[in-house]
């Protein structure tokens, strides 16, 4: 219908001015000292997990609760190459300071993720449908999060690993490299489903008997949504370790890094592009303004909003309001 | 580490409080497994119910000076009632959505809120109620245990045998395990959708309830506990196969014995890991669950 193109245009206009925008932000005096310059740090990284359940979930139809995993195994990968106690002789010599905001180790940490979600991905999505596969994932990111507690000096156990922080002086480069990921992430899975990858995987999630027939390898799709979902969440992991400087079990492996790009997704909307970074700009925004406004009671409010969202825009922001009913 | 087969009398002790502890999941487990089987939904703030109902009974014992025990007398039926409205109020439209997200969703967002609601109102510090009969035991088989693990234990007994007869002997059951194994079809014989979830998450609720007044009786506990109940209970569930009741009661035991003998013969600190990896490898090899036989094709 003519109806459906007019407002995907008009979204992409409104993304490419708020992108141009989020870029120039910076150049205003005053603006990386601000209040809204770590609150926009925040919205990336949030967007960028958010966009990586998007991609298995939304996209591929495999409901993944282990996201948070990944965005841990990440996390832990950055800080233990970086504070670089772990690596031996030869090869931290020929690579010495495995620098900050390096991208090597941010490719890892998704490397790494990514690795573990075709290790655990190839048995559950074999086995497992549906329900089965989202309760697998949840008892996955528990033992992750179980075996880096007692991962003995190498995870630093309980505490965790801490990283270098002498070279943090401001926030800007975590700003620039946050919003980079998340319009690059944005940008690569238009890419990627628009490719013929990206429609076998909506054949897959309308219709896996169906997309099987037609030649296609449903497992192979699948494991590697999953994988790349996990990916996406490592190196989010690893860019929210060079915020913090420190990787704890209790604070990577929380299920708050699952559960809020969640709810992000589904309330922007779920199988979009947009969805997922609309869904963390309007979550974040109610979640840090009930923070401020109400600090004692901010939790009961974010837990009553995403009810409150559930029930009355169950089909999301994007599908809402976009016009477009289904990617 | 050394691998000595301890002494039987040790065993015997270790098996026993397990499966008196793993009853607490089991019936969190029926809960879960009446409201998964009804509506799909995985009913992540069951936990957080549990905790709602403990801080109740709390309440009720300290303020108006009724035995835990006793309380069972108001929590089930409050229990029963709060479900109904849940389902009403928040759950009867979603249930209706093909996107199963938003009952995921409205679950997570419920957990939240109480658990908050709970910290606002009882602080986060550690709660516990202490009757006069809290640290007495009691001598089953030559082993001790406590009064209290026992008396939870029987509550767990009797509300999974209370659940597995209403479904057995009951219309409204006969119904709600209909819908169980195939909601459509259900739906074609002319069972309202609505009222069957309705009814299992009245069940469910009144269930939470109950595990509550054990948890409240035998251990501490404060507003963030009950997550960890969740997915024990949906350990329990796997264990036992979704979508059979006595079975979650089982696998709530089974689940509470591994544990008791991880915790003994490996360490505490990998209990979840090694329930969460049984978990994982009975969902993989075996997801109808240890216990069921299939009653579909009898």
């Amino acid at each position: 219908m003519l109806k459906q193109t007019w407002p995907k245009q008009i979204w992409t206009g409104v993304a490419v001015l708020v992108v141009a925008a989020l870029v120039l932000l910076p150049l205003l005096p005053g603006a990386i000292d601000s209040y809204a310059f770590s609150f926009l740090f925040f919205v990336f990284i949030y967007a960028i997990m958010a966009q990586g359940w998007n991609l298995v979930a939304g996209f591929g139809g495999q409901i993944s609760l282990g996201n948070h995993a990944f965005f841990g195994l990440g996390a832990y990968t950055t800080a233990i190459l970086w504070s670089g106690n772990y690596l031996w002789g030869s090869l931290y010599e020929a690579y010495p300071r495995i620098y900050y905001f390096d991208p090597v180790t941010m490719v890892l940490g998704g490397l790494v993720a990514a690795l573990a979600a075709i290790i655990i991905g190839m048995p559950l999505l074999s086995k497992l449908r549906g329900d089965y596969f989202a309760l697998g994932t949840l008892g996955f990111g528990e033992i992750v999060k179980v075996m880096f507690i007692n991962g003995g000096d190498f995870t630093g156990g309980a505490f965790g690993v801490v990283a270098p922080a002498s070279t943090f002086d401001t926030l800007l480069p975590h700003y620039l490299v946050g919003l980079g990921l998340m319009v690059g992430v944005a940008l690569a899975i238009r890419l990627l489903m628009r490719s013929r990858y990206g429609l076998a995987l909506i054949a897959v999630r309308d219709d896996e008997m169906a997309a099987s027939a037609n030649g296609i390898d449903t497992l192979r799709v699948k494991v590697a949504a999953f994988a790349g979902s996990a990916f996406i969440a490592g190196i989010a992991g690893s860019l929210y370790t060079y915020y913090l400087f420190h990787v704890g079990p209790d604070s990577v492996f929380d299920l708050d890094w699952m559960l809020l790009p969640l709810m992000m997704t589904v309330v922007g909307g779920t199988g979009t592009l947009l969805g997922p970074i609309l869904g963390a700009f309007v979550m974040y925004a109610v979640f840090d303004l009930a923070r401020i406004v109400v600090p004692d009671y901010h939790p009961v409010i974010s837990g009553l909003t995403i009810i409150l969202a559930m029930l009355f825009l169950p089909k999301g922001l994007m599908r809402s309001f976009g016009g477009r009913v289904r990617a | 580490m050394t691998f000595n087969i301890p002494p039987p009398d040790i065993l015997l002790q270790l098996s026993l409080n397990g499966a008196l502890g793993g009853a607490m999941y089991g019936v969190a487990a029926v809960g879960l497994s009446l409201i998964f089987g009804t509506m799909r939904l995985i009913f992540l703030a069951q936990g957080a119910m549990i905790i709602l109902a403990a801080y109740f009974v709390r309440a009720l014992f300290y303020g108006l000076g009724i035995d835990p025990f006793l309380s069972l007398l108001i929590v089930v039926p409050v229990g029963l009632g709060v479900g109904w409205l849940m389902y009403q109020g928040l759950f009867r439209r979603a249930a209706a959505a093909e996107d199963r997200n938003i009952s995921l969703l409205i679950a997570v967002g419920l957990m939240f809120l109480i658990q908050n609601l709970m910290t606002v109102i009882w602080g986060g510090n550690t709660a516990a109620v202490v009757t006069s009969y809290t640290a007495s035991g009691i001598e089953i088989l030559g082993v001790r245990t406590s009064f209290t693990r026992s008396m939870g234990f029987l509550i767990a007994l009797a509300g999974t045998g209370l659940v597995v007869l209403f479904l057995r002997k009951t219309l409204v059951g006969k119904a709600v395990r209909a819908a169980s194994e195939d909601m459509e079809a259900a739906t074609l014989m002319g069972i309202s959708p609505h009222r069957v979830n309705a009814i299992a998450f009245a069940i469910g609720i009144a269930l939470a309830g109950a595990a509550g007044v054990a948890v409240a009786t035998t251990f501490p506990f404060n507003p963030f506990a009950g997550f960890i109940f969740s997915l024990k209970a949906l350990v329990a569930l796997a264990l036992g196969g979704i979508g059979n009741v006595a079975g979650a009661l089982a696998g709530g035991i089974l689940l509470g014995l591994i544990e008791a003998y991880v915790q003994y013969f490996i360490s505490g600190g990998w209990t979840n890991a090694i329930a969460y990896g049984v978990f994982l490898a009975v969902l993989m090899f075996k997801p109808e669950g240890l216990f069921s036989r299939p009653y579909k094709k009898a």
